[in-house]
């Protein structure tokens, strides 16, 4: 009788543990993946080339037969250049009517605005266009896959330093962007012994910056920094140079909108920036770049490259949550897969890291601009 | 010193800007008193056809600049007479058209996207002058923009005091009413401002074009500016509207030499806001009471 | 599901500021595109106090409608010295100041950064985090703002703003303290409107200036003006339709890069025919009997209508109202140059003279339309030069004009309902707090008004628009208004102009009626057989002075004057 028992008790137990330690994963019919971008207003060149990105990775993950076999799908947002409350619609929509579990965010307005909402539903979230600092940790399902401004404006101030300048003016965006890369730059500049001669702020987009770039000239620096996003770098050299200023500029954004508005003002400029450029050390950095060639006609930059990059991101933390079995297609346990491997590949070249804080170390790299075109100078590490 | 000098000389530039466009823009209100911010998308497109003409096809500045021109002269035309006529002729209350301005507003700005797709244009390789004058610069497009200012102020002025249908624009500017009532075709009228006025728009277009490339949301600002220029002359007076427009140029540029930049957009407005109270009729308008 | 909870929070946001704007650009006519910097001033407000100084609920609405009622008064009170186009002006440039100090005051407001981490309403155990839950806090927070927007319409305050609206001289002229009305409904519009920035922060648990830019203020007078000015269903019609469908065409597939601009494009478009076809709005400013708020008994007994006329017949001859040498120049031209008359009770005064003589410029002096340069004016005997017309009215001094200056798009019945004196209901705090004496009194208002329409026999046109009347029946109605407001002197300014003989002889005895009650009258007239008529004592006046004063048939027979006079 006991021996019975026994037996029976060892049966249920072998049963049990196998069924609890591979319950088969339940799969959905299709992948939904959310991206809120800008897809109007002012700065809606980003939402173009982020959803080209997005939607070139999902067409070539469908193309290889999905993610085990289930095909990916991505559903785009408008939050109209960073409007909060459209952040909020946009992933309200995308949670109720489309059922999505992981969303690319950008701007960092409309991330602040989603991250509550994340935290409740449990949804995913990858940024990797929006560079605020205010965003580290205001979801625990919030990750980045881009350099925060703070680590590439002190990364041009440490080049500007390893260049002997000692005196920085700044032009920097009246934004959350332009004003954490101020906040992350000063204490630094200042305890290399740096000092600031002027702090100019333009609105995003403004047309008209005479004022700011004369008084930027009035104030003598040795250098410049311009703490600007697309396409203002390019007016903002132009004016720079026309005013007769003549000294370095350094700065943290460039594209061929930039370049096509500043001509051959651009020459000399230089800028730290996430280091993507495709080459043949790194196949599919290439195989990318031809690809986003081949289909939007434009060679691809790292904002097209990052939202690339996030989707398979997305697609691995899929793969690794499903191999755990069970409801696996959910943020939360999308989001335990990057923390408990937080190393994915990176179309950059090699892999990349999410740290503690969510964010993904990227290499951060020197250009500079000489004849329209960037060149590489040198891998920077912002201390 | 040499930066106040500097900033007086960016106040004149922007200032001959803005005045421009509050010519164009207050014609169109003073005789017809629709709030047209249509007014910005249409110069937004008349710079995209410019570079069309001159950047994308490669021809020469001034067909760029006809090109502008012509498409500026339709586009207000059309909006005349598909939006805003048919409201006029149903008596609608004042700020009916104004929404409706707004609607066309979001409706062409969006569509040079849809056209154009995103992305700044410029016209390339241009060669363009840099003057030096003792610590003072400017370039050879921002003596333009100077001149395009006086002769075309010039020129509309010569043509509303000496002309028949000159005059008969200034009734109408001074008195709906009675212009109608004395006999002059108001249609005609109401076409002939919105054609000379956004006619007038496209030479600023174009200067922007060529100095700092077009964007698909250059219009904002240029419409905005336009209306509080207007306003700040004194609505009716275009001697007014250039004022105003200058007053603004100056304000933005001067204002801010002592203060920190990030107070660019209140400057202006602080100072437009004391104005007003001080003298709520506008620089040069008629104080009505 | 979600998704449409969250839609109808937003319609609940859009109807309050909706509504509330209404109130400002409907109801009084004051365009003022300010309306974003109080969403924000009260989503700031709210943000602040929880986030930084946590004080729970209801603290921070209740500092958030504070704060924005304070500062729209310190606001309004310069802003609202300007009119029209210069408003507009005043109002963007305080919109784009009031957003800047936002992003610019980072210590206090987080300046690009915004607040983040607001924590949301909660209701015993329960948080309001999802729009289902949010709900039960914003549908009774919308409705209370509904119904105090509907209040303050439907009451004897939103008629004296409608008819500021209409034309704010003629409301000054009857009584209404113009200010006062201002600065109020701008508070009001104010608070409610913080009140919506409250439940913004509430909801999105995180306030960022990008969201109360001028885009949006644009946005909610769309609403306003699609839903129909004056109209406050209109207001919440309007803001449904304009959340909903841009929601909706987001169900309309296209390519992806354009997909947003098409959509803004269909947007606009449809934008611009619902105006092409309906400009007044979807839902028209009620008129008619419909804009009365209480009913009038057409047959009720005429119980109120002779103290119209009473007055003492009493003292006849005493001097009420007298000007002396009054001085009034224009720049370089002098109107009035040492201007005397003296208006006895009972009497009916004649101010008779050339066209450019003054007339009309003593009658702005006399009545606190304009100030004189030099002279005296005394009311019984009391100094009233500085004095603002409508105190005026209130001490017994009222004027019509020469233009009519008529509420043009309200009802006969309103145009005289509004002039009636000592309306309870012209004070707000009692519209609110004591809404059975503001009704009762309105009541009897009523009946007065048609009271009077029944003496100038327009009773039957009273809920006729007064817009639509015949030319005969505006002089009509000019008189039963002025005659409403009670006053003792009354001032008109040619009333008979263009009158036929027959209107004529019917309001000669509605003149003389005035008189024996011991009203004392002066009229402003060309009409020679009118003023032998009705005048006891005629001043002719030239050159901005009397030249003479004497009974009607001494004038007549001076043939110095008669050259003046005719040339």
């Amino acid at each position: 009788m006991k021996r019975t028992l026994l037996i029976w008790l060892a049966a249920g137990m072998l049963t049990f543990s196998a069924a609890s330690a591979q319950e088969a994963p339940k799969d959905p019919e299709v992948f939904k993946i959310g991206a809120i971008l800008a897809m109007s207003g002012k700065a809606d060149w980003y939402g173009k080339v982020m959803s080209a990105g997005i939607l070139q990775a999902v067409d070539e993950i469908n193309a290889k037969g999905g993610i085990e076999g289930i095909k990916l799908e991505a559903v785009i947002e408008d939050h109209k250049s960073g409007v909060a409350k459209e952040g909020v619609s946009a992933i309200t929509r995308l949670i109720n009517i489309h059922n999505v579990q992981a969303v690319l965010s950008s701007f960092s307005p409309p991330t602040l605005a989603i991250a509550p909402i994340a935290d409740e539903k449990g949804i995913l979230v990858l940024n990797g266009g929006g560079v605020s600092t205010a965003m580290v940790g205001a979801s625990k399902y919030l990750f980045h896959n881009r350099s925060l401004a703070s680590d590439l404006g002190r990364a041009a101030a440490k080049r500007a330093n390893e260049l002997g300048l000692k005196r920085l003016a700044q032009l920097a965006w009246k934004s959350d962007a332009g004003e954490s890369i101020i906040a992350a730059v000063e204490p630094y500049w200042k305890s290399k012994g740096g000092t600031i001669t002027a702090t100019e702020f333009m609105e995003v987009g403004a047309p008209n910056i005479d004022t700011q770039v004369a008084k930027i000239r009035a104030s003598n620096p040795d250098w410049v920094g311009l703490w600007l996003f697309s396409p203002d770098p390019g007016l903002a050299l132009k004016k720079i140079r026309e005013f007769g200023l003549r000294v370095p500029v350094i700065g943290i954004e460039y594209n061929e909108d930039i370049q096509k508005i500043a001509g051959k003002h651009s020459d000399g400029y230089e800028y730290t920036s996430d280091y993507f450029t495709p080459s043949p050390e790194f196949p599919w950095s290439q195989q990318f770049a031809e690809n986003y060639k081949k289909r939007t006609g434009e060679d691809p930059e790292f904002y097209a490259a990052n939202y690339y990059e996030a989707v398979y991101v997305v697609a691995e933390a899929i793969r690794r949550a499903r191999a755990k079995g069970g409801d696996y297609w959910n943020g939360a346990k999308l989001a335990a897969a990057i923390r408990e491997n937080p190393e994915f590949d990176s179309v950059y070249g090699g892999k990349m890291v999410f740290q503690e804080n969510g964010v993904a170390k990227k290499r951060v790299a020197l250009f500079r601009v000489k004849d329209g075109k960037s060149e590489f100078v040198s891998y920077i590490t912002p201390d | 010193m040499d930066l106040l000098l500097q900033l007086l000389v960016n106040g004149i530039i922007n200032g001959s800007h803005y005045a421009l466009l509050g010519i164009g823009f207050g014609l169109i209100f003073a005789t017809t008193r629709i709030v047209h911010f249509a007014y910005g998308p249409i110069f937004t497109f008349a710079a995209y056809v410019g570079w069309l003409l001159a950047g994308g096809l490669g021809l020469s500045v001034w067909v760029g600049l006809t090109g502008a021109v012509a498409t500026a002269l339709v586009l207000g035309l059309l909006s005349y007479l598909l939006i805003y006529r048919p409201l006029e002729l149903r008596n609608a209350p004042v700020l009916v058209p104004l929404i409706a301005s707004l609607g066309l507003y979001i409706v062409l700005e969006n569509l040079v996207g849809v056209i154009f797709g995103t992305g700044v244009r410029v016209v390339e390789h241009l060669d363009t002058q840099i003057f030096f004058v003792g610590p003072v610069f400017f370039t050879s497009l921002h003596v333009w923009q100077v001149i395009s200012f006086l002769v075309l102020g010039g020129a509309l002025s010569l043509y509303l005091r000496r002309t028949r249908i000159g005059k008969a624009i200034l009734a109408m500017t001074d008195n709906p009413e009675m212009a109608r009532i004395i006999g002059i075709d108001t249609l005609r009228v109401s076409l002939i401002v919105f054609a000379i006025g956004s006619m007038i728009s496209a030479v600023p277009a174009m200067l922007i074009l060529l100095k700092d490339g077009a964007s698909t949301h250059m219009g904002f600002a240029a419409v905005f500016l336009a209306f509080v220029a207007v306003v700040v002359g004194g609505v009716g007076s275009l001697k007014g509207a250039a004022a105003g427009g200058f007053l603004l140029g100056l304000v933005q540029s001067l204002g801010l030499w002592q203060i920190p930049t990030e107070w660019q957009n209140s400057i202006a407005f602080i100072v437009l806001f004391l104005m007003i109270l001080l003298r709520p009729e506008g620089l040069f308008g008629v104080r009505t009471r | 599901m979600d998704y449409l909870l969250h839609i109808l929070v937003m319609v609940c946001l859009y109807a309050i500021l909706a509504s509330s704007f209404n109130l400002l650009i409907g109801f009084a006519g004051l365009f003022a595109l300010s309306h974003a910097a109080f969403y924000a001033l009260g989503a700031y407000a709210a943000a602040i106090t929880t986030t930084s100084l946590g004080l729970p609920f209801p603290l921070p609405l209740l500092i958030a409608v504070v704060f924005a009622a304070v500062m729209s008064v310190l606001i309004a009170l310069p802003a609202l010295r300007v009119s029209g186009h210069y408003l507009v002006v005043i109002s963007l440039a305080l919109q784009m100041i009031v957003i800047e100090v936002i992003l610019n005051w980072t210590s206090l407001t987080g300046g690009t950064d915004g607040i983040s981490g607001i924590p949301a309403y909660t209701i015993g155990s329960l948080r309001l985090d999802s729009p289902g839950r949010f709900l039960l806090a914003a549908v009774p927070i919308t409705a209370l703002c509904f119904w105090i927007c509907w209040r303050l319409a439907h009451s004897p305050f939103g008629r004296a703003l409608r008819a500021m609206r209409e034309n704010e001289d003629a409301a000054e002229a009857v009584g209404k303290n113009i200010l006062y009305m201002k600065v109020s409904v701008f508070a009001v519009s104010a608070g409610l409107t913080a009140i919506a920035g409250v439940l913004f922060a509430r909801y999105f648990t995180y306030v960022g200036a990008q969201s109360f830019t001028i885009d949006e203020t644009i946005y909610v007078l769309a609403m306003v003006i699609l839903g129909g000015t004056a109209n406050l269903w209109g207001s919440v019609l309007g803001a449904a339709i304009l959340v909903i469908l841009p929601e909706l065409l987001k169900f309309v597939a296209l390519p992806v890069d354009i997909a947003d601009k098409l959509r803004l494009i269909i947007y606009g478009v449809i934008l611009i025919l619902i105006l092409r076809f309906r400009p007044e709005g979807l839902l028209p400013e009620p008129r008619g009997e419909k804009a009365m708020f209480v009913s009038i008994n057409a047959q009720e007994p005429v119980g109120a209508s002779n103290d119209l006329f009473a007055g003492s017949k009493d003292n006849v001859g005493e001097v009420i109202l007298e000007g002396r040498n009054l001085r009034k120049s224009f720049g370089g031209i002098t109107a009035v140059s040492d201007f005397s008359i003296i208006l006895k009770k009972g009497q009916i005064t004649g101010l008779i003279g050339p066209n450019g003589a003054g007339k009309t410029t003593a009658f702005n002096l006399l009545t606190g339309f304009l100030k004189p340069d030099s002279g005296e004016i005394a009311l019984r005997g009391k100094n009233i030069i500085g004095r603002r017309p409508h105190e005026l009215v209130g001490a017994g001094l009222a004027r019509s004009f020469q233009d009519l200056r008529l509420f043009t798009k309200m009802t006969v019945i309103e145009n005289v309902l509004v002039a009636l004196p000592n309306q309870s209901g012209d004070s707000l705090f009692r519209v609110f707090f004591k809404r059975r004496h503001v009704r009762e009194e309105e009541r009897e208002n009523a009946a007065r008004a048609m009271e009077i329409l029944r003496f100038v026999e327009l009773h039957d046109k009273a809920y006729e628009t007064a817009e639509n009347l015949s030319y005969a029946e505006e002089k009509l109605l000019v008189v039963a208004r002025l005659l409403a407001t009670g006053a003792e002197v009354l001032l008109f300014d040619e009333p008979m102009s263009g009158l036929d003989p027959t209107t004529l002889a019917e309001i000669f005895p509605v003149i003389r009626k005035l008189a024996e009650s011991g009203k004392a009258v002066c009229i402003i007239e060309h009409n020679l057989d009118v003023i032998k008529e009705l005048c006891d004592v005629v001043y002719f006046l030239d050159e901005g002075r009397a030249m003479a004063v004497a009974t009607p048939e001494e004038l007549m027979s001076n043939p110095e004057l008669a050259t003046r006079y005719f040339g």
